[in-house]
């Protein structure tokens, strides 16, 4: 009796649920034009695509106040991706189902590219708002896949330009071997530092979660000389332990590395004490007056979020949709081919630089500037932009 | 390179990994349980760390203070929300809630606080290094070593000397035959989840101390170098898991120095290569304990 009892009030649970589920599904409106969203709001890819959905629901909202896109309101929905590969490619699969006109991926090559895999097949267009690996693009994932991030090349290159431009000669190098991302980034600086004439003394290795550094740091104090300054191509949180464990150990050498490092989080951790001579590359300089666009994009974010985008990569969703939107406008449909040529013909003004793709047979690889940030006691400040002149081969 | 800095950083590490370990095998030690959840309990700790030393001007070694009761607490509700009800049922029901306890608290840390790092702010004396010998070694790393020594000796006297300590003991080498003698199993359970929850409190001071930050999967990391330390030193003897957490921080250091740069990568790999070695002798762990009753009902 009992057993029979829960398994009744189960079943009603149930079904109030997959009631409350489906409420949730159906109340889209008609005649909109749905952007679909797979980024991770839980997991480790999360502090990267939170703050984008962020930035991407303001920009869907700003859009819609001045008349929406061809003359439609447009929807924004997310499934959660979960930082699960596996996942964001379900997810993407359930938004082309539920009509999703273009489909945004997480942030990387490993999270995102599984969504993009679908969005090819479905014929749509699918864009990454900061996935950096040269993988990310028509090469690898089809003739309607896009980054809207420099690629690991640039950033790479941008990091090694800026070391000779200060005359540093040798350079230590940690990477990160857990994800593509921070490996590839270690590997492409490496190459364009010693292009450049360059001496890199060691690569040595870090596994994210391993939570110490004391061998390594160990091998860094046995060094005949200390290097001019150390590239780390890590991420939070353990990028503040790699640096905070060098710091304590009295090394004072400049460091530089990659987007990863643009993170609030990072700033704090280090404080004044230890957040000294650090420069990184990343893809833009939230201020209001990086340029007019920016400084719209932060009043618009104060007011509707109370306060100021806690990451950058808020701006970085913001241009996706902007991007998605220009293209519809663009090519005049929501046709996957069309909008994928109008990205490739056309140059794009964003809050995070000047962009423009090369074609598909060129892996739509991005012409982007770089921004440069020097953290000074623990207060990130803006160096510049910079295109590398050069760069390695994907 | 295997200097002085060295083998005080190594000794730092492995005995904060000692505290990881004894806070999980307490645990184990009585109820047969690997706690999964143990890992969020040292988040919990450092959220408190967070919260209080950014939003508060309490004093910091209040706020330690503080973290580690939080930690205590937390660990308490879990075994009486969570455990307590499953625990008559089996081992693998709770096994399997402790892996929904760790999934509940991490997501709540996700929900209420952020999925991106928070920094914590630290006392001055954690951003100062002493000169021995002719290197700088950080006031942190030799806080932890004292600090271990202190929670060793403090634990050692409350199992040999106290009755609760004499019960927990005897609820670890035969629960059943305990309480029959009148021991009550709850007051010993409680107690081994209490003593759990202060070892993952102060582990947390130390763990988010070299990093400064902490995110709502802060608690994956130190809950595998636990597990691995009490499978290596003996999941059974609290001695095992201090001499585990040792042995582990010793190898996976020298891992680090000795093995050749291209296969670094493959530092995990090789230490888990010698975890099997040590089981293949010691299949029981380095210390054994005197008697190994399975644990019943």
């Amino acid at each position: 009796m009992f057993k029979k009892v829960r398994l009744w009030t189960a079943l009603i649970s149930l079904l109030i649920l997959s009631l409350l589920l489906s409420a949730c599904g159906g109340a889209q409106q008609e005649g909109t034009i749905k952007i679909g969203a797979a980024l991770c709001l839980t997991g480790i890819q999360a502090p990267l695509d939170e703050p984008a959905l962020k930035g991407a629901q303001l920009a869907v909202e700003e859009i819609n106040k001045k008349g929406g896109v061809l003359g439609k309101k447009l929807e924004l929905i997310n499934l959660d991706g979960k930082s699960d590969p596996v996942t964001v490619g379900n997810a993407a699969v359930q938004l082309i189902e539920q009509g999703a006109k273009a489909i945004i991926t997480p942030s990387d090559f490993d999270f995102g590219g599984p969504a993009s895999r679908e969005a090819q097949k479905a014929g749509l267009v699918g864009i990454s708002p900061a996935a950096s690996s040269p993988f990310f693009g028509s090469k690898a994932l089809g003739d309607k896949q896009f980054t809207m991030s420099m690629w690991n090349t640039t950033m790479g290159a941008a990091a090694a330009q800026y070391a000779r431009e200060q005359g540093w000669d040798t350079a230590y190098v940690v990477t990160d071997d857990f994800i593509q991302y921070t490996k590839d980034l270690g590997q492409y600086f490496v190459e364009h530092f010693k292009t450049l004439g360059g001496t890199v003394v060691f690569e040595e290795k870090y596994t994210q979660g391993a939570a110490d550094f004391s061998a390594q740091l160990a091998r860094i104090k046995a060094l005949p000389e200390m290097p001019d300054f150390f590239y780390i191509s890590s991420y939070m949180p353990d990028l503040g332990l790699i640096i905070r464990t060098m710091r304590e150990a009295g090394i004072t050498q400049p460091i530089l590395g990659g987007d990863s490092y643009d993170d609030p989080g990072l700033f704090q951790a280090l404080g004044p004490e230890y957040g000294n001579d650090i420069v990184f590359v990343t893809h833009t300089w939230v201020s209001p007056d990086t340029s007019p666009q920016m400084a719209e994009f932060l009043k618009a974010y104060e007011a509707k979020y109370g306060g100021p985008p806690e990451a950058m990569w808020a701006a970085t969703g913001w241009d996706v949709v902007h991007i998605l939107a220009g293209a519809m406008e663009k090519a005049g449909s929501t046709d996957g081919a069309a909008m994928a040529k109008a990205m490739e013909d056309n140059t794009w003004d964003l809050l995070t630089g000047q962009l423009d793709w090369e074609a598909s047979d060129k892996g739509h690889e991005t012409h982007k500037q770089a921004a440069m940030v020097r953290l000074n006691a623990g207060v990130p400040e803006f160096l510049g932009w910079l295109m590398p002149e050069s760069q390695p081969a994907p | 390179m295997i200097n002085l800095e060295f083998i005080i950083n190594t000794l730092s590490l492995g005995s904060l990994y000692a505290m990881l370990a004894l806070g999980l095998v307490i645990v184990y030690g009585i109820l047969r349980l690997v706690n999964f959840a143990y890992g969020e309990l040292i988040m919990i700790g450092g959220y408190t760390l967070y919260l209080l030393t950014g939003f508060t001007p309490l004093p910091w070694l209040f706020v330690a203070f503080l973290a580690v009761i939080v930690s205590m607490l937390t660990s308490l509700a879990t075994e009486l929300v969570a455990f307590r009800p499953v625990r008559e049922k089996s081992l693998t029901a709770m096994l399997i809630t402790s892996f929904a306890v760790s999934t509940l608290l991490q997501n709540a840390a996700l929900l209420i606080i952020s999925p991106r790092a928070r920094a914590v702010t630290l006392p001055q004396i954690f951003q100062k290094s002493v000169l021995i010998a002719g290197t700088d070694v950080p006031w942190r790393n030799i806080l932890t070593i004292l600090t271990s020594i202190f929670m060793l000796a403090l634990l050692t006297l409350l199992l040999k000397r106290t009755v609760l300590g004499i019960a927990l003991r005897a609820a670890a080498d035969n629960f059943r035959m305990t309480r029959m003698l009148g021991v009550p199993a709850n007051t010993v359970i409680s107690s081994a989840f209490a003593i759990s929850g202060i070892m993952a409190g102060i582990v947390s001071i130390f763990w988010i101390g070299r990093s400064a930050s902490v995110t709502p999967t802060l608690g994956a990391p130190p809950l595998l170098v636990a597990f691995v330390a009490t499978v290596i030193g003996g999941m059974r003897s609290l001695t095992g898991a201090v001499v585990g957490g040792f042995v582990y921080a010793i190898i996976i250091s020298l891992l680090g120095i000795f093995l050749p740069p291209d296969l670094l990568e493959f530092r995990e790999a090789f230490m888990f290569v010698f975890v099997i070695i040590i089981l293949l002798f010691r299949p029981e762990g380095l210390i054994r304990s005197k008697t190994s009753v399975e644990r019943v009902g």
